[in-house]
């Protein structure tokens, strides 16, 4: 089969834009400006290259200028949707959260998650998988004592996925060798790590809780966890692979209904925030094990909508504890709807956008989960449907706690959304709104990577040996 | 311009309003009370021609329904999400009554909330109800339906919480919301379950015939649990039977939104899917037997409550519940057109109490006054012919409002705590340091930007 290219070197510009706003906004006294301007000139590359996928509509576009990039109907969308959350980011972190070295950092991470979405192969997605983790290693963000177990966990799905890919190289299997078991098996543990799958959740919860929230927003909304499920999926693995993803899909049901019960002993809201990001990222692994193409459809499009919602929640969360600091641990509601009304609504529609409220993109991506869950195991679907109600309880409850109830004595004056803040934030709004509306375009760009891993799947199930 | 195109403009026109308001006020724009209340007179005024257009001409055309196809919302291998509306019997009506209360109220509300601070927020969630209403009464499947449905519970519980200083609002809005969305979950696995042993949702598919003469086209106990799934999804719209208890809690919000949601349209949501279903809940006597029974204990706790209640809302907000227990057991009983006049006088007259509940003591002293002096009594209760052991027992069970909030307090919540504590074996805490410094109240006010 002939190898495609992309027209221009939409990823390695990306990259090195990437790169360079790492290198220039390191040590610069005014770091936001190159952060922006190379998360900017990003977004524009993997647009380009995004848009170039879905017009040829098959197959992977390899980059001119380095081949071990390319791009395909699964990474392409992502990537541009990334570095537009990359930039919604930079732009709307807090002052204090905008130093040179944070601001690196941030840039290191997306770049990374660039790197492993570009990859054309293991070895290269592997790094970014591991480069993605080096900031936090580093204390990027400030010495994180307490955040050991975060960094531990992370850490431990980078070597598991290492070692995953070492034994794929080291040796060929069969549909049920050894080696194929032990190879899945580390990268389902790889997975879960990365993901926070019950009961490995404790570090994501961590995370969102003592470590640098923004940062923290750009490291899971990657999805590389969904990302390596779904290139294997796609790749036509053997026997052994399934069934390690069956296992892992049912660890995602059981993440995502005994985290949306434990969140409602909760009341920290980085910590409630994390109990109901978690248990909503486990609806795409389960979408995607449901081997059909309304599952794997709903996955790819909740993928979206869910980072498009989750980093708009945290970015509100980060700049209230910026103006009250009583709001990383509020001890009574914080009332803070009268002072920062619209923070208040931006809030709201991105909390509902996650938990599915119609008519917003969420909607779209649990409405097709459900069905397709629930045409493979009826339990499932409901199983699911039951963790999206009670999400959306947590999430009215989180709401509350930050911006209903008595307005604090202590809070005199706050300034509600700056225009810096204003922009992305409705960005993301309307993106969610919008795609609710019109599903029908979003779907439209993921219907090829939809029907690769279906095709897979569907060729890994027939030829299905008896043991 | 055609029924094709008047349907769907009906529909749209609340929530395109909404849309443009809420995203320029996100922008930082302002808009005056002065503009809000013109809009929003306007365009109910507009949705009301709109209707009687759409009324003269079924009527001039004799149709009995109509059924306007926008085609799939989305579409997924073999799967669709069908836009279609449907104007019927039924619906009209609903429509009807939708569209004028919401605009008297609107009209209400423009005086009662004069210099509120949340003016503009109520007039925005009024206008995203009206959507969802239209868009519950003409939705051609019940995968339409359920969007509405929804967009009605959260502008609900909005309204419920509009006082959000005040803990009270926020604390009973949190509950409501909580029984709306295990409520439905019966809704939505109908839904799911529809599609996954019939292959459709859409009443078309679903129903032959036109309304109220259809008839249910499947059989066997997938219809039961369907229509029982249904029947709870009502239930808890309407909260009768075991969801029972979130309507008194839902007079927190502004009174206007009380009369619009829980005396007029949200509340009858329930009684219209009974409504439309009804062939499907005949088919079974376990369904028909439940609707009943939910009905009809409901309207007894209802009126005993009713009676001993303190304060106007909450007394009205029994009434009503025992009013809609009564119209669940109509359904039940199969007496469809009974069902839509008592539902449709009842949202009127309801509207019209709960508007006039901040001025009721002045209404009675006026009414006292007029009457030149002291007014009769208004005679004994049935009650009164039961032993007074009962009649002490009946009292001190309607104080306590049945005991629901205890028994859900103990059953459901207590459990769902204890399990979600006891979840957190599995998150591991590392002994710190130092200890842990508690949580600053200072407020950091430079370093925003």
């Amino acid at each position: 089969m002939p190898v495609e290219y992309l027209t221009l070197p939409y990823l390695t510009t990306g990259l090195v834009c990437l790169l360079g706003g790492v290198m220039s906004s390191w040590r610069s006294g005014q770091p936001r400006k190159p952060a922006v301007m190379a998360a900017a000139l990003a977004f524009v590359s993997f647009l380009g290259a995004a848009r170039e996928v879905i017009a040829v509509g098959h197959g992977h576009l390899v980059d001119p200028l380095l081949p071990c990039f390319d791009a395909d109907g699964l990474d392409a969308v992502p990537m541009a949707f990334y570095a537009a959350l990359t930039l919604m980011v930079v732009v709307v972190a807090p002052r204090r959260d905008a130093g040179g070295r944070a601001m690196a950092g941030m840039l290191i991470i997306s770049l990374a998650t660039q790197i492993a979405y570009a990859a054309a192969g293991w070895t290269t997605l592997l790094s970014g998988w591991w480069l993605s983790c080096l900031p936090f290693v580093f204390g990027m963000f400030g010495v994180q004592h307490s955040n050991k177990l975060a960094i531990g966990l992370l850490i431990a799905s980078c070597v598991a996925l290492t070692a995953s890919v070492a034994v794929m190289h080291a040796e060929t299997f069969g549909n049920f060798s050894p080696g194929g078991e032990l190879t899945f098996g580390l990268l389902v543990l790889a997975v879960m790590c990365r993901k926070g799958v019950f009961p490995l959740h404790s570090g994501v919860v961590q995370a969102f809780e003592k470590g640098a929230l923004l940062p923290v927003v750009l490291l899971f909304n990657g999805h590389l966890g969904v990302l390596l499920v779904a290139h294997s999926e796609a790749a036509v693995l053997p026997q052994s692979a399934k069934h390690a993803f069956d296992i892992l899909s049912v660890l995602a049901v059981v993440s995502a209904f005994l985290i949306s019960i434990r969140a409602f002993a909760e009341t920290k809201p980085r910590r409630l925030l994390a109990f109901l990001y978690v248990s909503q990222a486990s609806f795409i692994l389960a979408g995607i094990a449901a081997a059909n193409i309304a599952g794997i459809t709903g996955s790819l499009v909740h993928w979206l909508a869910l980072s498009a919602a989750s980093t708009g929640l945290i970015c509100i969360v980060r700049v209230l504890e910026v103006r009250v600091s009583s709001a990383e641990n509020p001890m009574v509601h914080l009332g803070l709807a009268v002072k920062a009304p619209r923070l208040a609504t931006f809030f709201l529609i991105c909390g509902l956008a996650l938990i599915g409220l119609p008519g917003t993109l969420s909607y779209c991506g649990e409405e097709l989960i459900f069905h397709g869950t629930l045409a493979n195991h009826p339990a499932v679907g409901i199983t699911l449907l039951v963790t999206s109600a009670f999400n959306a309880i947590n999430l009215i409850r989180l709401y509350g706690i930050l911006f209903l109830g008595v307005l604090p004595k202590h809070v005199i004056d706050i300034p509600d959304a700056l225009p810096r803040e204003r922009w992305p934030l409705t960005a993301c709004v309307v993106f969610l709104i919008l795609g609710g509306l019109f599903p029908g375009t979003i779907i439209g760009w993921r219907a090829e990577t939809v029907q690769a891993i279906e095709k897979a799947l569907g060729v890994a199930a027939v030829s299905m040996p008896q043991r | 311009m055609s029924l094709q195109h008047l349907i769907p403009l009906l529909i749209a026109t609340p929530g395109v309003l909404f849309l443009m308001l809420g995203t320029l006020w996100l922008l930082g724009g302002q808009v005056s009370e002065r503009a809000i209340s013109r809009m929003s007179k306007a365009t109910h005024a507009f949705l009301v021609v709109v209707v009687v257009l759409i009324a003269w001409a079924m009527w001039r055309g004799n149709m009995v329904s109509m059924n306007v196809s926008l085609g799939d919302w989305f579409t997924v291998a073999e799967y669709g999400f069908p836009l279609s509306l449907l104007i019927d019997k039924l619906s009209l009506p609903l429509v009807g009554t939708t569209v004028v209360l919401a605009g008297i109220v609107g009209s209400f509300s423009v005086r009662y909330l004069h210099r509120d601070p949340g003016f503009f927020r109520f007039f925005l969630l009024l206008h995203l109800f009206t959507f969802g209403a239209l868009l519950v009464f003409t939705a051609g499947s019940l995968d339409l339906l359920v969007v509405g449905w929804e967009i009605v519970g959260i502008t609900s519980v909005l309204l419920i919480g509009f006082f959000q200083y005040r803990p009270d609002p926020v604390r009973n809005a949190l509950r409501v919301f909580a029984t709306y969305r295990v409520a439905d979950l019966f809704m939505l696995t109908a839904v799911f379950l529809s599609h996954h042993w019939f292959g459709t949702a859409s009443w078309a598919g679903m129903f032959s015939g036109d309304w109220p003469g259809s008839t249910y086209k499947f059989d066997g106990a997938a219809a039961t649990v369907i229509a029982v799934l249904l029947a709870f999804a009502a239930s808890g719209k309407s909260s009768q039977g075991p969801f029972c208890g979130w309507l008194p809690r839902a007079m927190e919000g502004p009174t206007p939104s009380s009369a619009v949601f829980y005396g007029a349209i949200s509340v009858h949501a329930g009684a219209y899917l009974l409504l439309r279903v009804e062939p499907l809940l005949h088919h079974s006597v376990i369904a028909t037997s439940l609707v009943i029974f939910i009905g009809l204990t409901t309207a007894f706790l209802g009126t005993l409550i009713h009676r001993t209640s303190a304060d106007a809302k909450t007394s009205l907000a029994y009434a009503a519940q025992t009013q809609i227990g009564l119209i669940f057991a109509e359904i039940g009983f199969g007496w469809t057109t009974l069902a839509v006049i008592h539902l449709v006088g009842h949202a009127m007259l309801r509207t019209l109490q709960f508007l006039r509940a901040p001025s009721m003591l002045w209404d009675y002293h006026r009414v006292h006054a007029a009457a030149g002096g002291k007014l009769s009594p208004t005679g004994s209760y049935y009650e009164s012919l039961l032993p007074s052991a009962v009649q002490i027992w009946l009292y001190r069970w309607a104080l306590g409002r049945g005991f629901y909030d205890s028994i859900v307090e103990r059953w459901v919540m207590a459990p769902v705590l204890t399990l979600a504590r006891w979840l957190a074996i599995f998150e591991p805490r590392f002994p710190r340091r130092q200890p842990e410094a508690e949580p600053s109240t200072k407020v950091v006010e430079t370093p925003v930007s």
